[in-house]
C-alpha cells in the first residue's frame, strides 16, 4: 500500500488509529467479525479445507478486482470484464483443444484480454468517451463476438495440462490460490514502489492537478485498462481449470461483482484512495459470506440481497467516514 | 464622508442595520476569522479590506448565512439572529453579490431577477412572462440603465452582467448588499457607472458593504473603513480620516518596503520569446521577451487573458497562431510535458483544485513531477525522500511531516509546495499565477524572498498578479494585458498605478467590450 492512499501517520497516531484511516480497514475489521461469527454458528467454517476453499472460489473474482482496482483508482471503472473473461475463456479454451500444453492458451487468453483491454483504453483516453459508456458497450460488443465465435456452442474437452492452474496443487495449496496471492504481492509492489502506481493515484486523486503536473494521463490510463485485459486472461485459465468447459454466458454478471468487491474493499469509487489489500479483501468478504449463507443452511435465493445490503454498507460506511474526517483526502 | 449613526436619507437609526460581534469561524484547525466586529448602518458604504486570505469573504459569509460562527454573533436590527442558509439571510434583508457572479449565463436577464422567488402567476397557473419583464424593467430603469430584459445574460457586458446582480438583490428587497470584488473586471468607465449606481441606493437608505482591492476606489465611494489582517480585526475609522499608505500599513502590518524583496537585477540574455501568439477568443498577436534573471510582470484585470496565455505558453491550451522560442530556438508545445522538456513550468493559480493532489503526502505532491526522471525502470528510488525533503528545508515548508497529508499545511505552506514542486523540474523559465493569493503576509514576504533569489539564480519569471503593489514592487517589467491584448509595457521607472491601471482598464475613454463569461476563466 503506498502513502498515497492516504494515511494519516503521525500525529500521535497509535498504530491502531493508523490502521482505522487506511482504506481497507472497516472492510478487514468487518471480514474478522464476520468470520468470528460463523465459527460460532458453524465450526466446520474455520477447517483449512473450508478456508481454501473460500479462496479457491473468489480466485477469478480476485485476480480481476486487483487490476479494476486499478482502473477505479485512475477514477474511471471498467465493467465489461464479465463479458472479456467469456472471450478470453473460449480463446485460451480452444487454442487448449487444440494444441494442448499451459503456456500456449494462457498466452492467447492474455493476448485477447490485452488487445480487449487496449480498446477500451484507447476509447477513453484518445476517443474521450466516458469509461462507463465505452465498458458498458464492450460488455454487450464481447458477448456478441463470443456468440458468433462459437456459433453458440459449449467447448468442452479441456486437456489436463492446461488444466492445472485451476486444480494443481504445491505446497499444500491449490493454483488458484498461489496465482491470487502472487498477483496481489505484484501488485501491492506496483502500486507503492513503481512510478506508474503512483502516478494512478496521482491522477485519480487531482487530475487536473496531474496533467499541470505533466503526468502522462492518457497513458496511465490506458495502461490500467491493457492490465485489466491481462488479468482477465490469466484469470480466464484459472477459470478452464476449474470448470473444464467454457459456455456462452461465461462470466455473465462477474463485471459487477468485480466491482462490488474493490468498493466493499474500501476502494474510493471516485478514485485516489484505496489499495490492493482493499480489492483481495473485498473479493474475499464476497466469498466468505456466499460460503457462510451456504453452511448456515440460508436459501440461495438469499444471496443477492446480502451482497446488495453489503455494497450499500460500504459505500455509506465511506460518505460518513469522509464526515467524520472531514475532508475529502 | 459621514459619521456612522447619523441620520440617513433611509430614517433615523438608533442601531446599526447589522452587526457582528466577536465573531470566530475554524477550518479544521485554521482559523479564518477572530473575535471580529463589523457592523454596518442603513444608507452607508462600509469597505472592507485586507489582503488575499484576510478573511473577509470568509466574514461576510457568515453574514450571508453561508457559514454558521464558531463564536461570537450577528445581530440584525439589533436582534440576535442565526441564519442557516443565504436565502434566510435574504429574508432579513441581507442579499450578497459574490466576485464570481452566480448568475444564470443561459437564462434571460428578467429569468435571472425572479431566480429563487416567487414568480408572478398567470390565471391558469403558469409563469407570467409578461409581468416578470414588465418588473425586470422597472428594476432596471431604477437603476438608470437601458437593458433588455429578454436578452441571455451571457450576452451582457461584465459590467451589465453586475447591473443584473444587483438588480436581483433589489427584487429582493435588499437593505443591504454586500458587494465583493465587483469592479475587477470592470473598466474605468464602467466601475464609474457602478458607483453612481451604489449612491442612489445609499440615498434610498440601503447599506452596502464594499469588498475591493482597489484603495482608490475604496476612498471615493465609502464611509468608514474596516481592515482586516490574518483573520483579525485591525482597525474601523472614517474614511477621511485615513490615507492609501496608512491603510496599505494596516493591511501588511508593516511599511511595504519590508514585505517585498528586490535586489537590483542585470537581465542576462533572452530566455523565452513569445511571437504574435493567438488564441480565438482567449488573447490575440501577444508578443514579449523573458530574460535570464528578469522578473516580468503581467497585470490586467480578471478575465484579461493573463491565465490563458500563461496556460498556452506552458502547452495546457496550445495557441492557434504564433511562436513560441525557448533560447532562441522555435519550440511547439503542445503538451505540459513537453512545455517541461523545454524548461518551462506553470504554477496555477488555483492551489487545491490544479496545484495539488490533495490526498498525497507532501513528499509525494513535491515529486509528482519529477517521478519519470528519477525513477529506474519504471521503479521509485530511495532518494525520492531524500529530494523531497531538500526542498522542504530549502522553501522552509512547516507546519506537518513531509508524510502528512498535504491538507494539513496552511495556504502559504501549500503554495510552498507547489512552487517546490515547480522547481524540482530546474525550469529555466517559470510563470507564476497568482503566486501569492490566500497567502498569509508571513508567506507572501518568504515568496517574494525566494522569487528573488530564483532571479538572482538566473531563472526568468512571469509573474502574473492582481495586486498592483506586487506587480510594481517585484517586477523590473510591467506587461499590461486588456481583453486579450498587450495593451502597455512599461520598465522599472515608468510603471506606476496610474500608467498601469490605465492600460488595464482603457482609461476613461475605455470601450464597454461585450464580456462574455459571467464568472471566471475556468
Amino acid at each position: 500500500m503506498s502513502e498515497a492512499g492516504a494515511d494519516r501517520r503521525g500525529a500521535g497516531g497509535t498504530v491502531f488509529l493508523r490502521f482505522l484511516a487506511r482504506p481497507e480497514a472497516p472492510a478487514l475489521i468487518f471480514l474478522v467479525v464476520l468470520v468470528a461469527a460463523f465459527t460460532l454458528a458453524n465450526e466446520r467454517f474455520l477447517q483449512v479445507g473450508n478456508l481454501e476453499s473460500i479462496l479457491t472460489s473468489v480466485a477469478v473474482l480476485g485476480v480481476i478486482a486487483l487490476a479494476v482496482n486499478q482502473v477505479i483508482l485512475c477514477g474511471e471503472i471498467d465493467i465489461s470484464t464479465g463479458s472479456m473473461l467469456g472471450l478470453c475463456a473460449v480463446t485460451s479454451g480452444a487454442v487448449a483443444t487444440s494444441a494442448g500444453g499451459l503456456f500456449l492458451p494462457l498466452l492467447a487468453g492474455v493476448a485477447v484480454g490485452a488487445l480487449a483491454g487496449a480498446v477500451n483504453g484507447l476509447l477513453v483516453t484518445l476517443g474521450r468517451i466516458p469509461s462507463i459508456i465505452v465498458t458498458l458497450g464492450m460488455l454487450y460488443a464481447l458477448r456478441g463476438v463470443i456468440l458468433l465465435v462459437t456459433g453458440g456452442t459449449w467447448i468442452t474437452g479441456i486437456p489436463n495440462d492446461t488444466r492445472v492452474l485451476g486444480t494443481g496443487r504445491v505446497l499444500g495449496l491449490g493454483y488458484p490460490v498461489i496465482v491470487l496471492l502472487l498477483l496481489f504481492v505484484v501488485m501491492e509492489i506496483v502500486s507503492r514502489h513503481s512510478t506508474w502506481g503512483r502516478n494512478v493515484f496521482a491522477v485519480g486523486g487531482n487530475r487536473r492537478a496531474a496533467r499541470f503536473a505533466g503526468l502522462p494521463i492518457d497513458r496511465v490510463r490506458f495502461l490500467a485498462f491493457v492490465l485489466v485485459g491481462v488479468f482477465v486472461g490469466i484469470a480466464s485459465v484459472v477459470y478452464l481449470g476449474r470448470a473444464g468447459s467454457v459456455q456462452t454466458n461465461t462470466g455473465a454478471g462477474l463485471e459487477l461483482q468485480v466491482v462490488a468487491a474493490v468498493v466493499i474493499g474500501g476502494t474510493s469509487i471516485s478514485g485516489g484512495r484505496g489499495s490492493s489489500l482493499a480489492a483481495l479483501t473485498g473479493a474475499v468478504l464476497i466469498g466468505v459470506i456466499l460460503n457462510g449463507l451456504v453452511l448456515l443452511g440460508v436459501p440461495g435465493i438469499w444471496q443477492d440481497a446480502v451482497l446488495g445490503g453489503l455494497i450499500l454498507l460500504a459505500v455509506t460506511t465511506d460518505v460518513v467516514r469522509r464526515r467524520l474526517v472531514g475532508d475529502r483526502a | 464622508m459621514r459619521e456612522p449613526g447619523e441620520t440617513h436619507a433611509g430614517g433615523a437609526a438608533a442601531v446599526p442595520f447589522f452587526r457582528l460581534d466577536g465573531v470566530t469561524k475554524r477550518f479544521g484547525g485554521v482559523v479564518a476569522v477572530e473575535d471580529v466586529v463589523f457592523d454596518l448602518w442603513p444608507g452607508e458604504v462600509h469597505a472592507l479590506v485586507g489582503e488575499n486570505g484576510a478573511g473577509k469573504s470568509t466574514l461576510m459569509k457568515i453574514v450571508d448565512g453561508l457559514y454558521g460562527p464558531d463564536e461570537g454573533m450577528l445581530e440584525v436590527g439589533g436582534e440576535a439572529v442565526s441564519f442557516s442558509s443565504p436565502r434566510e439571510a435574504e429574508a432579513a434583508g441581507i442579499a450578497m453579490i459574490p466576485q464570481e457572479l452566480d448568475l444564470f449565463p443561459e437564462l434571460s436577464v428578467a429569468e435571472n431577477l425572479f431566480v429563487g422567488r416567487k414568480r408572478p402567476r398567470t390565471r391558469w397557473g403558469g409563469l407570467d412572462w409578461e409581468a416578470m419583464q414588465g418588473e425586470a424593467r422597472t428594476r432596471l430603469d431604477a437603476l438608470g440603465v437601458d437593458l433588455d430584459a429578454t436578452s441571455t445574460v451571457k450576452r451582457l457586458s461584465a459590467a451589465n452582467q453586475q447591473i443584473v446582480a444587483i438588480a436581483r438583490a433589489l427584487v429582493g428587497e435588499a437593505r443591504a448588499v454586500i458587494m465583493d470584488e465587483p469592479t475587477s473586471s470592470l473598466t474605468e468607465r464602467e466601475a464609474s457607472q457602478l458607483f453612481g449606481i451604489i449612491e442612489d441606493l445609499t440615498a434610498e437608505g440601503v447599506g452596502v458593504v464594499y469588498i475591493s482591492h482597489r484603495l482608490e476606489e475604496v476612498f471615493e465611494i465609502s464611509d468608514r473603513i474596516t481592515v482586516l489582517r490574518d483573520g483579525h480585526h485591525i482597525e474601523t475609522a472614517s474614511a477621511s480620516d485615513l490615507d492609501v499608505e496608512n491603510l496599505v500599513r494596516l493591511m501588511v502590518g508593516r511599511p511595504l518596503h519590508e514585505l517585498f524583496t528586490r535586489s537590483a537585477s542585470s537581465p542576462g540574455e533572452v530566455a523565452l520569446e513569445v511571437r504574435g501568439l493567438t488564441r480565438d477568443g482567449e488573447f490575440e498577436d501577444v508578443s514579449f521577451t523573458l530574460r535570464r534573471g528578469e522578473i516580468l510582470g503581467l497585470a490586467g484585470l480578471v478575465g484579461a487573458g493573463r491565465t490563458e496565455l500563461a496556460q498556452s505558453v506552458f502547452g495546457i491550451r496550445p495557441a492557434e497562431s504564433g511562436e513560441i522560442l525557448v533560447g532562441g530556438q522555435e519550440v511547439r508545445v503542445r503538451s505540459p510535458q513537453g512545455a517541461m522538456e523545454k524548461g518551462i513550468f506553470y504554477v496555477p493559480e488555483e492551489r487545491r483544485s490544479q496545484g495539488l493532489v490533495l490526498p498525497f503526502s507532501i513528499k509525494n505532491n513535491i515529486t509528482l513531477s519529477i517521478l519519470e526522471r528519477i525513477s529506474r525502470f519504471g521503479f521509485l528510488p530511495r532518494s525520492e525522500r531524500q529530494t523531497a525533503e531538500g526542498f522542504a528545508k530549502e522553501l522552509s515548508i512547516r507546519g506537518a511531516k513531509l508524510s502528512d497529508p498535504v491538507g494539513r499545511l496552511s495556504g502559504g505552506n501549500q503554495q510552498k509546495v507547489v512552487v517546490a514542486k515547480a522547481l524540482a523540474r530546474e525550469p529555466g523559465v517559470l510563470l507564476l499565477d497568482e503566486p501569492t493569493r490566500g497567502v498569509d503576509v508571513g508567506a507572501k514576504s518568504e515568496i517574494y524572498r525566494l522569487m528573488d533569489d530564483l532571479a538572482k539564480e538566473g531563472k526568468a519569471i512571469l509573474l502574473i498578479s492582481s495586486e498592483l503593489e506586487e506587480v510594481l514592487s517585484m517586477a523590473d517589467r510591467v506587461l499590461v494585458m486588456r481583453e486579450g491584448c498587450i495593451s502597455g509595457e512599461f520598465g522599472g521607472g515608468e510603471a506606476t498605478q496610474e500608467n498601469v491601471m490605465t492600460a488595464a482598464t482603457g482609461g476613461r475613454s475605455g470601450a464597454d467590450g461585450p464580456g462574455e463569461k459571467v464568472s471566471g476563466n475556468e
